[in-house]
């Protein structure tokens, strides 16, 4: 009897009715895992333990919706006990010695960790193929790319191994894996959930948030993560809020901009045309769509650079084999335990990237570059707020093209960049976003639908998407439904 | 306009980054970092209205913490993740003067 | 008289006083066991984040407001990156754009001129971690890792050792009595770093620039500054130049040694820390801090001697902070302040020492103190018969004149007592009695040992010393 690929309403309710286990439950996502294992959407499974919290829960009340559901956490998120890689040679046999805030909180509504996702390393990339454990697959056609760097987590909520999984956004790594494998991804606004516990890729800009099959159910997760951490200064002072509170409402006159740059020739024509029907639907819905002009959106990628690999290039000066970690064997002076440890324990992709991060912050070019990029930075947020003045939402492709080859530029060192170039402004500006399917090109491969909200505006985001995924009824079952 | 970076400016990115590369590389990374930095640069010709700066997009001024104790690790905690200890300390390679 | 103008300026760390550390809230101690006091924040484990501890804010508060200095109400922290196996993110965090004070001042005096050292700035930043040589290896203790620390840097606007010995006296002097450090320099919680040049002429662009690092203690730091004028003197005497560089002071030596010549400047990849907020000085807060400020050394020593303390005694005072904090309850009371100075400073001192006690740690309230001074003053309790019953008084809880009563050596002050004892003493000095007939005043305090050594000590003095001279007429 299969479970998992029904709505988490209904297995709720099966659970409460003690008609299923959380055992059931959780062999279940095993199986699943185990039948799709070349997906490569793990990189460590959480089985033995896994199972006896399953156990554990048999005699305990089913006391909220998320209680014995089985999720998967991007390797990036720290998890006591429990192997936590960032996908690195670095950190291969790294056991941390606490939980991320995000963990406390799904343990203490009693979810299941299944298993930590593949990903790419230390999460730069936009492919996943920079993970040193190799690249999962994309499950609408194996021989794609899923996207990144929350590639691992997209594919298996994707394959339908389990309903939840967390990812982690800095510059689309949860929107843009979401889009190539037709799921649901938010990435929440800037300080929503707490960073305590991410491996800080660039602080200013990572954030977790939820990745699963719908709407519903991504509203559902983000509502257990977010709040107030008195670890992370930098999570933001909320009241709680049901995210779901929205999902239902119809969208007539809703105030909608699409930025021109979004829908320019950057973007792929089939991916285009899926964003224009997705927009008629709203049109037509009695919803207001306007095509408006937004300065520095082209700069996306430039100040990404700039600040990500700026940040990046201090955040990972700490893995130097010291303390914990890879650590080149027989050294025989500290400079060969720097030097030999990071060029062994990174990738070239993660090596790159340190690199001209430290280049940016270098002498004078950290006035030239860096300081411009947040003057730059400002202004962009400026600007999203002239937006939201006269609109609710802003809406847009979330990737210029579906999932590509996982042969296609592999020695590009741009490439990954210009991937993220649509969400990228979102993690600039601290704005939440969010992936929703809105169609397939040609070769049936998934196309997403970018929503930005205003800052702590999730749940109107949740209340378009939801609509959007009621009107377009689509099939997002790779293979179709079983 | 060159299309790599020299060779001194790809080895003193390696020293600040304390990456170990081979002469191999070398020529690669001069050629990719350069690609990087060339869209990079294109920051300098951004134009903006006033030189505010966003260092990231807080919500709220610093809360601070309370000056009250709080879980430590046991020394066998600290040294067991640790590639190399002696006792409870951590242990490197000699260190002299500022050479590392 | 030299021919160059020695130019110095000083860098002091000092660790703050607080109960954890500056990120993390493990405790901020000395002397534990190794990598006993650390988390893993501490540690610098991945995924982990800063927090600021408020106490640390309000210690840079208290110090930059007694070191006169401006306080920035709108600050951010900046990362300093440079791998080092003592610094745990391989980047500290610090002040650098924005430090928290600037713009200060602390008076100092050097040979009876007073000179005002100018504070440039004073940041806020986290101490690394310890770092211990053994052959081959170096062992990493992480205790000291994360704890607050403030960097106080001045201009170059001092000339010589010892003004710059004068200056980190005034200043260890000030954060000790703020309770903002305890200034240890033995335990690391202070350091001081000392920048020396030379120039022959005031218009002339500075020198080139040696960093003595790391000075032990602050008599050293006078003596290896001026060591250092000497060595830079016959440097460019001998027509010879050299290069900036660091060096160390070496105590056996008694002299600077070179640590090493200085490359290009050092490239630390500052940028503004984004995990810490931007963090917002109100007035309340100062207001807050600035209450408790306690009365600041120089004050306390004006008004010792306002208050009739000599000045050797009221500078003794104040270099004792719990006998000054004493005294300072005794300033608003009628009482004779010399007695109770002489009293703190002599007997009670020794008996301090002598027991390893604090004077908190004794029963001398304030009221029998009051006590004991009156009783000094109006000579009914000699210095002899104190010596007797000082223990008693400073370990049990009953009154001084119980004390006295007690004892038995109640003070002599019935006048035919006191006579018969004179009388006798003149009778078997009769030369003392000829010297003083003679104009030797010398004679009369033989005399006068001679009456309380015959009272056994119990004479009053006053009264003995009238009725020798009225018997000596």
């Amino acid at each position: 009897m299969k479970y998992l690929n029904k709505s988490v309403l209904e297995i709720h309710e099966l659970l409460k009715e003690k008609k299923i286990k959380p055992i059931d439950l959780v062999e279940e996502a095993f199986e699943n895992i185990e039948n799709n294992k070349e997906l490569n959407a793990y990189i460590t499974l959480n089985k033995e333990e896994a199972i006896k919290q399953a156990k554990e829960l048999e005699d305990k009340e089913v006391d909220n919706i998320l209680f014995g559901m089985p999720i998967a956490i991007k390797d990036n998120i720290i998890t006591k006990d429990l192997l936590t890689t960032c996908a690195s040679h670095m950190l291969e046999n790294f056991i941390p010695l606490y939980d991320a805030t995000v963990v406390e909180k799904i343990k203490s509504k009693n979810m299941i960790i299944i298993g930590k996702t593949n990903m790419d390393e230390f999460a730069m990339g936009s492919t996943s193929r920079t993970s040193y454990f190799g690249a999962p697959l994309n499950p609408w056609n194996k021989t794609k790319i899923s996207g990144g760097s929350s590639g691992g987590s997209a594919v298996t909520i994707s394959a339908r191994d389990l309903p939840f999984a967390l990812g982690s956004d800095t510059g689309g790594s949860i929107r843009q894996p979401a889009s190539y494998c037709g799921i649901v991804g938010m990435k929440p606004t800037y300080g929503r959930v707490s960073r305590f516990g991410l491996v800080a890729f660039a602080s200013s800009m990572d954030q977790i948030g939820p990745m699963t099959k719908n709407v519903y159910e991504n509203a559902l997760l983000l509502n257990a993560i977010v709040g107030k951490d008195e670890r992370d200064l930098t999570s933001a002072e909320k009241e709680t809020e049901d995210f779901t509170r929205l999902i239902g409402k119809d969208v007539k006159d809703m105030k909608i901009a699409v930025p021109n740059y979004f829908m320019s020739d950057i973007v792929n024509e089939e991916v285009k045309s899926a964003i224009k029907n997705t927009i008629e639907v709203l049109k037509n819905a009695g919803a207001i769509v306007d095509y408006v002009d937004m300065k520095y959106l082209d700069q996306a990628v430039t100040l990404y650079q700039v600040i990500a690999l700026g940040e990046a290039s201090s955040n990972l000066a700490r893995f130097d084999g010291i303390r914990y970690g890879f650590s080149k064997e027989n050294p025989e002076s500290i400079k060969d335990v720097y030097f030999k440890t990071r060029q062994e324990g990174f990738g070239t992709e993660v090596k790159r990237r340190i690199m001209v991060g430290a280049h940016i912050l270098s002498g004078e070019n950290a006035k030239i570059y860096y300081d411009k990029a947040m003057a730059v930075r400002a202004a962009m947020r400026q600007e999203f707020k002239r937006i939201y003045k006269d609109y609710d939402l802003i809406i847009g492709p979330t990737a210029t093209t579906t999932a590509y080859n996982q042969t296609d530029s592999l020695d590009d060192p741009l490439k990954s960049f210009l991937d993220d170039v649509l969400v990228n402004p979102a993690n600039m500006s601290g704005l939440p976003g969010l992936n929703v399917p809105v169609g397939f090109d040609n070769d049936h491969m998934p196309i997403g639908m970018h929503i930005i909200g205003n800052d702590f505006e999730e749940a109107k985001i949740y209340q378009l998407a939801s609509f959007i995924e009621k009107e377009l009824n689509l099939d997002l079952t790779p293979g179709g439904e079983k | 306009m060159d299309d790599r970076l020299s060779k001194e400016e790809v080895l003193h990115v390696a020293e600040l980054a304390r990456i170990a590369i081979s002469e191999s590389e070398l020529e690669k990374y001069q050629i990719q970092l350069k690609q990087i930095m060339d869209s990079v640069d294109k920051i300098k010709e951004v134009e903006v209205d006033d030189d505010q700066m966003l260092i990231a997009n807080w919500s709220a001024p610093t809360k601070l913490r309370e000056d009250v104790e709080g879980k430590m690790l046991s020394p066998k905690e600290v040294i067991n993740n640790a590639p190399r200890h002696s006792g409870n300390y951590i242990e490197v390679p000699v260190v002299i003067g500022e050479e590392a | 008289m030299s021919k160059y103008i020695p130019t110095i300026g000083v860098e002091v760390h000092v660790e703050l006083k607080t109960n954890t550390k500056i990120f993390s809230n493990s405790i901020n101690g000395y002397g534990e066991m190794a990598n006993s006091l650390t988390n893993v924040i501490d540690l610098g484990y991945p995924g982990t984040l800063p927090t600021l501890n408020k106490e640390v804010l309000n210690l840079a508060i208290k110090a930059a407001t007694v070191l006169n200095c401006k306080i920035r109400r709108e600050m951010h922290f900046d990362r300093k990156n440079y791998f080092y196996p003592d610094n745990p993110k391989n980047y500290q965090i610090t002040q650098s754009r924005t430090p928290i004070g600037y713009d200060g001042y602390v008076e100092v005096e050097v040979n009876g001129v007073k000179k005002k050292i100018e504070i440039e700035e004073m940041h806020i930043e986290e101490d690394t971690c310890k770092s211990t040589h053994r052959g081959t290896k170096t062992l990493l203790d992480f205790n000291r890792a994360g704890v607050p620390l403030i960097e106080i840097v001045t201009k170059p606007c001092m000339n010589s050792g010892e003004e710059a010995k004068a200056y980190l006296e005034k200043l260890r002097e000030l954060l000790f009595y703020t309770d903002v450090s305890d200034c240890k320099i033995e335990e690391g919680s202070m350091r001081a770093d000392a920048n020396v040049s030379i120039r022959k002429n005031e218009s002339d662009p500075f020198g080139t620039k040696a960093e003595i690092k790391n000075i032990g203690s602050i008599t050293n730091v006078a003596i290896s500054i001026n060591k250092e004028i000497e060595r830079q003197t016959k440097i460019y005497d001998s027509g010879e130049t050299f290069k900036p560089q660091t060096r160390r002071y070496d105590d056996k030596l008694g002299d600077t040694v070179l640590m090493r010549v200085k490359e290009t400047g050092n490239d630390y990849r500052y940028f503004p820390e984004p995990d810490i907020p931007f963090v917002y000085v109100t007035d309340e807060m100062i207001e807050n801090v600035v209450k408790t400020i306690p009365m600041l050394p120089d004050e306390r020593r004006k008004v010792y001697v306002e208050k009739g303390v000599s000045e050797v005694n009221a500078n003794k005072l104040v270099q004792n902070r719990a006998l000054s904090d004493y005294f300072n309850e005794l300033l608003n009371e009628n009482t004779n302040l010399k007695i109770a100075s002489n009293l703190l400073l002599g007997d009670i001192s020794g008996y301090l020492n002598k027991n390893e006690k604090t004077i908190t740690e004794t029963t001398l309230t304030k009221e029998r103190f009051l006590e004991l001074i009156n009783r000094m003053e109006d000579n009914t309790l000699t210095s002899k018969n104190l010596k007797d019953i000082l223990d008693k008084i400073l370990e049990e809880t009953v009154s001084i004149e119980e004390i006295i009563k007690t004892s038995g050596i109640e003070n002599i002050t019935d006048d035919s007592a006191i006579r018969d004892v004179v009388k006798s003493v003149i009778a078997e000095n009769p030369g003392s009695v000829e010297d003083y007939k003679a104009g030797h005043d010398r004679a009369i305090k033989y005399l006068m040992g001679q009456v309380m050594k015959a009272s056994k000590g119990s004479a009053n003095p006053k009264i003995a010393m009238d009725i020798l001279v009225e018997e000596l007429q």
